[in-house]
């Protein structure tokens, strides 16, 4: 038999702000940043990505939309560098300051051995002029993840770790992991939030898979390949 | 005018006068030498300092009022050198002698007339003769016949006695500050790896961040230079650090004047990981190559804009030093219609690149069309595709969603490019930016060029 529990809005007040119900999401200490998308934010904690978390990002193999999920919170993120560690390939800048992250706030390190990526994750983590750390760590384990969980709380700063699909299984000491892969069905990003401090999310949010400019584009060519067709 | 003279002692060095009659030779050019840390800090409050066996004496009447006054001033120089040498001692006087005899004579309110003769330098040799005549303190000797007292003792000790006094000035070999850092290190037993030699180049440091604060300077370039055992040397040896001599060097800068030695020492330990020695290594030397003057840090007045951690050329540097210049990178937008030719990721090159949008647009304007259609990955070199049935492959065959955007450029440098862009749906990546080759007549070469979010 279950039986509801009331909790006043007094005594709910009154908690620890790393306490709260379960049927709620936490309200989080740490300042928020929104992420863009109103879908989203309804469902993080404190409604945007916190700064001073490890925040992970798994997608499937060949999959890469970590910019259309992170570029418009990264592009109203501030004036500090974006650091980025171990890109598998190279990011191109006309396209990113197109959407709104200035060129000459990205700094990127070339690195692809597992040991330098942590560490200069870590390195840029305690540096005072780095507003976000964008590190690709497919080999890391849980507990260096953890380190850099800590290290980002410590300096506040916003912290993604891209990840494959394959480490949804692990453990992971991230506060928030978002599965992120096209949705089969429909020209769309599916995310699905795996992990957050607040009740399970089964369903999947459906947010526009690509701007709105280019959308135009697409929309216009199917109509001038239907015009070829017929 | 009034002299006012302080003496200072550091606790940890000799403590007792029976050391200090015993006449401790300190060698001078000892680097790591707790007296001349002292006396490098004090000079901070002015020009004449001088070393006396293990004290410091500092002539401070022309700096009381610009520190307000000789409390203050007082209380400053203590705690100047309560960081620098620990625990400390100190007398005051007149004069530098008297100042000195409170000092050792641990009483430093007694009138200089009832000072012990012990604790007057020029008196040591003579004590026991004087002590059977009955002459116990400097009053008393002062009190004997002057032409008697030089005749028996000498002219030294009535000299000494006048400078007590005042009656004769005071001049020392003050202490001064050489240009150039440059100290050298003995090891005490042989080095065989790089790394190690951290240990005793961190006591070199410790001297430098003194000398740095004494000339209120900021280092910018330092050289270490490590000697060789020569019977075990391998002559022939050469390498980024060794020119087949008996030392080998390495000379690291830093972006910013520094007094930082944490930094300095972090970054020594980053290249030193690299470097590995032909031979065991017996002395090290610390160079500065380059300084400058440092500024103070000027605070801000809101709270916000203080953010925790570290500077970013500290960062930049510590990347540099253990990755390589290459892989730190940063863009620079080119103005040309190629797409791989449009950003050139070059070497972050300090303050002066980053963070300062003008400055970084200037080599060339930004981009001729910077607008959203293109991708926001760039593969490294186009990847060829596979042609089947004239549909080029990737992960499944590609469906052209939009194009061709017609490139033809680049024929003013000799590399002409005659492309057609087109935005394709692959049925496991996503959107991806394809093009193909127009130079071939007969054939048509596709190319995987970008990914698309």
């Amino acid at each position: 038999m279950v039986s509801s529990v009331r909790v006043s809005p007094v005594a709910q007040a009154s908690l620890h702000a790393a306490v709260w119900p379960a049927h709620t999401l936490a309200s989080t200490a740490l300042r928020v940043l929104p992420t863009g998308e109103a879908l989203l934010d309804a469902q993080l904690p404190g409604g945007g990505w916190p700064l001073g978390a490890l925040i992970e990002v798994l997608q499937p193999p060949a999959v890469h939309s970590e910019w259309r999920l992170l570029l418009p919170a990264l592009a109203r993120s501030g004036t500090g560098l974006v650091v980025l560690v171990g890109a598998e390939s190279v990011p191109f800048a006309p396209a990113l300051q197109a959407q709104g992250l200035q060129a000459h706030r990205l700094l990127r390190i070339d690195t692809h051995s597992p040991d330098a990526c942590l560490w200069a994750t870590e390195q840029a983590l305690r540096c005072a002029a780095v507003d976000a750390v964008l590190a690709w760590l497919p080999q890391a384990r849980s507990a260096q993840l953890r380190r850099l969980h800590l290290a980002a709380a410590s300096h506040g700063k916003l912290l993604f770790v891209m990840r494959a699909q394959a480490s949804l299984q692990d453990a992971s000491p991230a506060p928030l992991r978002l599965l992120v892969q096209p949705s089969m069905a429909s020209d769309a990003l599916a995310v699905q939030v795996c992990k957050r401090r607040g009740p399970p999310l089964d369903g999947v949010l459906t947010l526009a898979a690509r701007g709105a400019g280019l959308a135009t584009v697409l929309a216009a060519g199917h109509a001038y390949v239907l015009d070829r067709a017929a | 005018m009034l002299m006012y003279w302080i003496a200072l002692r550091s606790r940890t060095a000799v403590t007792d006068v029976s050391a200090v009659e015993a006449q401790v030779s300190v060698d001078p050019v000892d680097p790591v030498d707790p007296v001349l840390a002292l006396a490098w800090q004090v000079l901070q409050f002015s020009a004449q300092v001088a070393r006396v066996d293990d004290a410091v004496v500092v002539e401070a009447s022309a700096s009381e009022r610009l520190f307000g006054g000789r409390a203050a001033l007082l209380a400053r120089v203590l705690q100047a050198c309560q960081h620098a040498a620990g625990v400390l001692t100190y007398a005051q006087g007149p004069t530098s002698l008297v100042a000195l005899g409170r000092l050792w004579a641990d009483l430093p309110q007694a009138a200089p007339d009832d000072l012990p003769l012990q604790v007057l330098q020029a008196a040591h040799s003579h004590v026991p003769t004087l002590l059977l005549l009955g002459c116990r303190t400097w009053g008393q000797l002062r009190a004997l016949p002057r032409g008697g007292v030089a005749r028996r003792f000498g002219s030294g000790l009535v000299d000494a006695l006048d400078r007590a006094y005042g009656v004769r000035p005071e001049c020392y070999p003050w202490v001064t500050l050489a240009p150039v850092f440059d100290a050298s290190l003995e090891l005490p037993s042989a080095v065989e790896s790089a790394p190690a030699l951290l240990f005793g180049a961190r006591r070199l440091l410790d001297q430098l961040q003194w000398w740095l604060q004494a000339r209120q300077l900021g280092v910018l370039a330092l050289e270490l230079v490590w000697q060789l055992d020569a019977r075990r040397s391998n002559a022939t040896h050469v390498d980024a650090h060794h020119n087949g001599s008996s030392e080998g060097r390495l000379v690291w800068r830093t972006a910013e004047a520094t007094r930082d030695i944490a930094h300095v020492q972090r970054l020594l330990a980053e290249l030193l990981a690299g470097v590995r020695l032909p031979a065991p290594v017996l002395q090290l030397h610390l160079r500065s190559v380059q300084t400058q003057a440092l500024s103070g840090v000027s605070g801000s007045l809101l709270v916000q804009d203080v953010r925790a951690g570290d500077a970013l050329h500290q960062m930049v540097e510590r990347l540099v030093a253990r990755l390589g210049p290459q892989r730190v990178l940063c863009v620079r937008p080119c103005a040309d219609h190629v797409p791989e030719r449009m950003q050139r990721w070059a070497p972050f090159q300090g303050k002066h690149s980053a963070l300062d949008g003008r400055d970084s647009h200037t080599p060339g304007k930004p981009w001729i069309h910077s607008d959203a259609l293109y991708p926001t990955w760039l593969l490294a070199r186009p990847e060829p595709l596979v042609v089947l049935s004239d549909c080029p492959q990737y992960q499944g065959s590609l469906t052209l969603l939009a194009g061709p955007q017609r490139l033809e450029t680049g024929w003013l440098e000799g590399l002409p490019v005659l492309r057609d862009y087109f935005i394709a749906r692959s049925p496991q990546a996503g959107l991806v930016w394809v093009y193909r080759e127009r130079l071939q007549k007969d054939r048509a070469d596709w190319y995987l060029h970008g990914l698309f979010s």
